[in-house]
């Protein structure tokens, strides 16, 4: 750690004092001396340096300052690279402390608003007087409570995310993939669609990856549910296998009203959401979890999406195919 | 008819659980005692004995954990239910230790909670060690050392996922009762999963191929049509 200090500038300009008060004894020095001594070579010492006493001072006080000159540069180098460090490292604490008031002002959004529907129900169950509207209301308050249940579950898998290990263990992909749509089956979105689950048939066995394949099964199935919730009955959805030897290609498509292009870079921070998914129902927290997810597996994700003809939106999953020999044990 | 009642302690610092939760159990017939600390419940878990307890585990004075410690560490063997958060395997391994006899995941719907405290009732004989308390489980030539993480059949070790291993855990630690796929996920992986029961499933073909488990006549598990699990063989509990 080099910092900028009158110390540290007085040790690099301490060649140079030295010079100076070198060539000033050997002044006085020579001034003493019989003048042959002053102007006569010294035998070795001449023919090397082929100097003179007098001229021995200039060189005392050169040397001194070429050593100072040199570490000037060197310091000062030392000390811009230090004052860009620290600059990158003030910017990423501004960039974090801004993330942190973002997801804090998300997360009371997110609260505040099944909490002012579930105030609005016990208000309702207090004062309505007819069963059917005392039902509603208490409908409307497990809706809210439901909501929030939602949001804690998904936050304390972002936070487990974080601190568990994941088991690595070596998955079969397009079982896999079948799963999701088995589960995205389930879903009140699914009425009346269709996931299209397209399995390439070479190579065969399709290559594996290592990892958890719970926590997979849950990322591709975010994606998979987010596709059935941004697009209508007469859009298609589609779950695409592909590989290139080192990584898996799982895309996640659809023919939907896109996403914007601002809110693109966004969509996978967390309770972040984009200006169309406002008014659709979910915690905010499922791209952050599915980035987290893939990250966690040594893979990347991206996201195309168009919202002018042909539009749509393609996630891509891209991740690392097992190694071969690669021992099956949990990453305890 | 107080006296015929079962009597529950439930400790929970937060009045708004406390004061919604007791007289719920009430209706559900039981006598349920309040306190708000650790300090408390161990004083009232001696005065009193309860047949149960319910501890949350972040209280004042003295967390739920350290006042299951002692009430183990006093051989008080009252059935214990941890109000914890046990969806990290660190959380429930500790949860194990202390010799919880089970424990949920708070927010929690109270019916859930009544059908814990009913089938640990059931399960629990009172004043013995419960399972749950029990670092080494056997069962026929099965056995599983907990500590060690390590099952072993006829002495040959099993090679088990730690989700299987777990599964076998939870099954073997609540044996002869019909365990739901949804109470496995939420206990063994801590989350609801998409696909959740098709998991359970297929963590459950794991651990029957590598007992040698017949599901069609099992030694060990028995598949409850539309409902889930159950441990069939008897299980004792050393340690």
């Amino acid at each position: 750690m080099v910092k900028r200090s009158w110390l540290n500038l007085l040790l690099v300009f301490l060649p140079l004092l030295a010079g100076i008060v070198e060539f000033i004894l050997i002044t006085i020095w020579a001034q003493s001396l019989p003048p042959f001594m002053v102007t006569a070579d010294f035998g070795i010492f001449a023919l090397v340096f082929g100097m003179t006493i007098r001229n021995l001072g200039i060189v005392a006080l050169l040397t001194g300052l070429f050593i100072t000159g040199v570490l000037l540069i060197l310091y000062n180098r030392a000390v811009r690279r230090q004052e860009q460090m620290q600059m990158r490292l003030e910017e990423a604490r501004r960039e974090a402390e801004q993330a942190r008031r973002s997801f804090l002002r998300r997360l009371d959004h997110e609260i505040k608003n099944p909490l002012t529907g579930l105030r609005a129900a016990l208000v309702n169950m207090q004062e309505v007087r007819s069963e059917t509207d005392r039902q509603r209301a208490v409908e409307n308050a497990s809706h809210a409570v439901e909501r929030l249940t939602r949001l804690l579950t998904d936050l304390r898998k972002l936070s487990d995310l974080g601190e568990r290990p994941i088991e690595l263990w070596q998955v079969d992909v397009p079982d896999l993939l079948q799963d999701v749509v088995d589960a995205a089956k389930m879903l009140p979105e699914y009425k009346g669609r269709e996931v299209s689950l397209l399995i390439p048939k070479v190579p065969s066995p399709f290559p594996t990856i290592t990892g958890d394949r719970d926590l997979l099964v849950l990322a591709i199935y975010n994606l998979t549910e987010n596709a059935l919730k941004f697009t209508c009955e007469t859009d298609s959805v589609e779950i695409r296998l592909g590989e290139d030897g080192r990584a898996i290609l799982i895309e996640v498509a659809d023919s939907g009203v896109g996403i914007p292009a601002e809110d693109i870079s966004k969509i996978f921070e967390e309770l972040y959401r984009g200006s169309n998914a406002r008014s659709t129902e979910g915690s905010g927290l499922g791209l952050a979890l599915v980035h987290r997810i893939i990250s966690l597996h040594g893979g990347t994700i991206t996201v195309r999406s168009s919202q002018e003809e042909p539009r749509g939106t393609v996630f891509t999953v891209r991740l690392p195919v097992s190694k071969k020999g690669f021992a099956l044990r949990p990453s305890r | 008819m107080s006296s015929q009642r079962s009597t529950i302690l439930l400790a929970d610092d937060d009045p708004t659980i406390a004061d919604s939760l007791a007289p719920f159990l009430e209706r559900a017939g039981f006598h349920v005692l309040v306190v708000s600390d650790g300090v408390s419940a161990l004083e009232k878990a001696q005065a009193h004995q309860p047949e149960l307890i319910i501890l949350d585990v972040l209280m004042p004075r003295m967390d739920g954990r350290e006042t299951l410690r002692r009430l183990r560490k006093a051989k008080i063997w009252t059935p214990t239910i941890l109000l914890t958060q046990v969806g990290e395997a660190s959380e429930r391994a500790l949860a194990l230790e202390e010799g919880a006899d089970d424990y949920l995941n708070k927010p929690f719907d109270p019916h859930e909670l009544l059908a814990r405290i009913r089938a640990v009732l059931r399960r629990v004989r009172p004043g013995e060690r419960s399972l749950s308390a029990a670092w080494l489980l056997s069962a026929h030539d099965l056995s599983l050392d907990r500590r060690a993480r390590r099952a072993t059949l006829g002495g040959q070790t099993v090679e088990l996922t730690p989700k299987a291993l777990a599964v076998l855990e939870y099954l073997m630690t609540h044996p002869d009762e019909a365990v739901t796929r949804e109470r496995l996920l939420e206990a063994v992986w801590g989350w609801a999963y998409p696909a959740g029961t098709r998991t359970v499933d297929t963590r459950m073909a794991e651990l029957r191929r590598a007992l040698n488990d017949d599901p069609a006549e099992p030694r060990f598990i028995e598949t409850i049509p539309g409902e889930g699990y159950r441990f069939i063989a008897p299980v004792r509990g050393e340690g």
